[in-house]
């Protein structure tokens, strides 16, 4: 059963540009890693702004376990049900690692009874690789490789049931690319539905399935 | 719980933004709390002032619109071209004037009629004064034993003068003639009906003071009286003794009155006419002046002019009606409710208490009106500055804003934490502010009002110098036809006026609960601009723009 399914979603960013993404249809599952890729221009970005409600399609439906997405508060679906780990992290420097990882389980607002956020917060990090002198660091101090650990454990920090990377090894090498690939199939084999964009060839080998999406032939819609 | 924690850290992490926010607003506060001290400072001294200012009112006649009344008549239908032929450019219809009105007075019973509108706490009372000369061998004090003879010569001289005098323009209440007030008679003989009335002399702060024997009965008739202690030795009169008095106009008419006190004035001068000599008054009850005013009017004496015109010599005192109010309320209410007891609109209910006192409050008020206008313009300027800081701190937290609501933070959540974040900063700001302008606003505010007092002082010295008195109100040597002191009260802002010339507190808590309001205004006018940007703000925009 799918738990998100495009239904003939089509994206253009005003009445006078072409269309971005034209009718998709298609379904993920929950327990699997999918990697959407495509050419520069293809609509990967958009499918994942689309996908995590900041855009809302031009026309189409988006289904959460066969809800229409449009029926929930887009804060709310942001904030309990997707977990975004951007491309360019867009995580607070302000605030520490721990403290980036809390603040977006104090938005989602869930109760965590068996161990205090701050534990968790701490134990995801650590789940990621950092140790907890860098989970006390405040993010302009941590590595790039770093930063994307922070970023993958503020995703999950809330549990959610879809993951959403937009090119989350871009700025990795290849060692730390394979122990966060490893970290995307260890939430999909705890039930999580992981979509990857991704330019690379070695995380789309990883994913369960490829979505392939081709640069629309610029045709406006009707 | 977590907006406020939020927006605690980013208070504590962005500390050079915060800390020129925090001065701006602090600078903004200490100003507030000056201007705020000195308007409160204005108002608790006026409400404790008013508090225990003993205020009195008298009923007269209003000199000012019947002289406009005059006036108009001049310029008006009364200037026909007839009487312009006549009479020449600006000359009125004498005839139409109602000169009568200018002498008319209240009587006794019309002034106790509006005591019914006196309300709990207020009193009243009255005194009749009557001029009377020395008669057998006493003496007026200041004078000597051989100007006897030039006293009865003056008396005599002036019988003829004194049957011309037009009767007194009356502004006191006064019902006698205008001869009883040129006379230069020895003594002032004052009747009270109570002793209320002489609280001003005899009370705590009085310069009088009995020294033998005892006050009158103020309910009594019988003509007893206290008199000067510096009269007493001047005549050799105790307690017990009498003193014989006379009619001014007809000497043979003689009251005796026995002593029963003997006082002193500490503030006794000599003035020069024996009968304005502070030691030629004389005191008594009002009972005794109606008894001797009524024994006048029996005896029918009369004078002769030299057109051989007989003129009554009866004596006629001089009333002075004053009611006394318990606070300033209770005087306003009289002097509205007083016209529906049937008051004439031709008369005024005034106080000098209250005029003085508000004159004496003139420069802290001024200084008030200054420091509100300081005020506004201070909030005004400050909330520009602050709703340009926090638009430009807002455009410099635009990425913050589109992490925040990208990973489901609800914009009004968002403008929460950033409202937060000034409110905090600018109370912390506020509440130095206002300790600090809690310790320096009594020296300023006491600075400000003595250079506003300087200001008011030169500016009366300035019109003083321009009409020819000097500095201290006192008529020049060389000061032209404009002499006497007394002219320097027709400027409002007359010499004699003690001004309120310090305050001793100012910043209260309601300066501080202003204050905070303000705080709140601005944090509201200042974020106002900042709210809006982030309610219009796609986090999808921002964060696409910082890709």
């Amino acid at each position: 059963m799918s738990i998100l399914k495009l239904d003939n979603v089509c994206y253009q960013y005003d009445s006078h540009s072409p269309m971005v993404l034209d009718n998709l249809s298609y379904e993920f599952e929950a327990g699997k890693v999918y990697a959407v890729v495509g050419k520069s221009g293809a609509g990967k970005t958009t499918l994942l702004s689309v996908l995590s409600s900041l855009a809302a399609p031009t026309s189409g439906t988006i289904y959460l376990n066969d809800e229409d997405i449009t029926k929930i508060d887009k804060y709310e679906f942001r904030s309990k049900y997707v977990g975004v780990i951007f491309q360019n992290f867009n995580l607070l420097p302000h605030l520490t690692a721990v403290e980036n990882v809390l603040l977006s389980m104090n938005i989602s607002g869930k109760k965590f009874e068996e161990k205090t956020k701050k534990e968790i917060a701490m134990e995801l990090l650590q789940k990621v690789g950092l140790s907890e002198d860098e989970a006390n660091r405040r993010i302009l101090k941590l590595s790039g490789g770093q930063q994307q650990r922070v970023a993958i454990a503020r995703a999950i920090s809330y549990n959610p049931d879809i993951i959403l990377a937009d090119e989350p090894t871009g700025n990795l090498d290849g060692e730390t690319q394979d122990e966060i690939i490893d970290i995307f199939k260890m939430l999909a084999a705890e039930g999580k539905c992981i979509i990857i964009v991704t330019h690379s060839p070695d995380v789309a080998k990883a994913a369960d399935e490829i979505f392939a999406l081709k640069k629309s032939s610029g045709k406006k819609k009707a | 719980m977590y907006v406020i924690n939020n927006a605690v850290k980013s208070i504590t992490r962005n500390k050079l933004r915060n800390i020129l926010i925090g001065i701006i607003v602090l600078v903004i506060a200490v100003s507030a709390c000056i201007a705020l001290s000195i308007r409160q400072a204005a108002e608790t001294t006026k409400e404790d002032t008013l508090s225990s200012l003993s205020i009195t009112a008298t009923i007269s006649y209003d000199r000012t619109s019947a002289m406009k009344e005059m006036a108009s008549s001049a310029s008006g239908e009364d200037m026909d071209p007839e009487n312009m032929e006549e009479g020449g450019k600006g000359s009125f219809d004498r005839g139409s004037f109602d000169f009568d009105a200018l002498t008319s007075s209240l009587t006794l019973d019309e002034y106790l009629t509006y005591t019914e509108a006196l309300e709990d706490g207020d009193s009243y009372y009255y005194t009749a004064s009557l001029s009377l000369n020395a008669s057998g061998d006493l003496l007026p004090y200041g004078t000597e034993e051989s100007s006897d003879d030039e006293t009865e010569e003056t008396t005599a001289d002036e019988e003829d003068e004194d049957a011309d005098a037009t009767e007194m323009p009356d502004d006191m209440g006064g019902r006698g003639n205008f001869s009883m007030m040129t006379s230069s008679s020895d003594f002032t003989v004052t009747g009270y009906s109570s002793y209320d009335a002489m609280l001003d002399m005899f009370g705590t702060d009085g310069t009088y003071s009995i020294t033998d024997g005892e006050m009158f009965d103020e309910d009594s008739s019988a003509l007893e009286c206290v008199i000067s202690d510096e009269l007493a030795l001047y005549n050799g009169l105790e307690v017990g003794d009498t003193i014989t008095l006379c009619n001014p106009d007809y000497e043979d008419e003689t009251y005796e009155f026995t002593i029963v006190g003997i006082y002193t004035n500490t503030a006794s001068s000599d003035s020069g006419f024996s009968m304005n000599d502070p030691a030629n008054s004389i005191f008594t009850s009002y009972g005794a002046i109606t008894a001797v005013e009524e024994a006048s009017a029996e005896a029918g004496n009369v004078t002769e002019d030299s057109d051989g015109e007989e003129t009554s010599a009866a004596l006629a005192s001089v009333l002075s009606f004053t009611y006394t109010f318990a606070n300033a309320d209770n005087y306003e209410s009289f002097a509205e409710k007083v016209y529906d007891l049937g008051l004439s609109g031709d008369y005024t209910v005034s106080s000098s208490d209250l005029s003085s006192f508000e004159e004496s409050l003139t420069p802290l008020e001024t200084l008030s009106t200054t420091a509100m206008w300081f005020f506004l313009i201070v909030v005004a300027v400050g909330g520009i500055i602050l709703i340009t800081i926090n638009i430009f701190n807002l455009r410099e937290r635009k990425y913050e804003v589109g992490v925040l609501t990208a990973i489901g933070m609800k914009k009004s959540k968002v403008s929460l934490q950033f409202l937060t974040e000034i409110f905090i900063v600018t109370f912390i700001a506020i509440i130095i502010g206002a300790v600090i302008g809690a310790c320096v606003s009594v020296p300023v505010t006491n600075a400000l009002l003595d250079s506003q007092i300087e200001s008011s002082a030169e500016t009366q010295n300035t019109l003083n110098e321009n009409f020819g008195f000097s500095a201290d109100g006192i008529p020049d040597a060389d000061g032209g036809e404009m002499s006497g002191s007394g002219k320097i009260d027709r400027f409002s802002t007359g010499s004699a006026t003690e001004y309120v010339t310090s305050v001793s507190s100012a910043t209260n808590i309601y300066v501080i609960l202003e204050l905070i309001l303000v705080g709140l205004f601005l944090t509201l006018i200042s974020s106002l601009a900042a709210l809006i940007s982030i309610m219009r703000y796609e986090p999808l925009k921002i964060l696409s723009s910082r890709s």
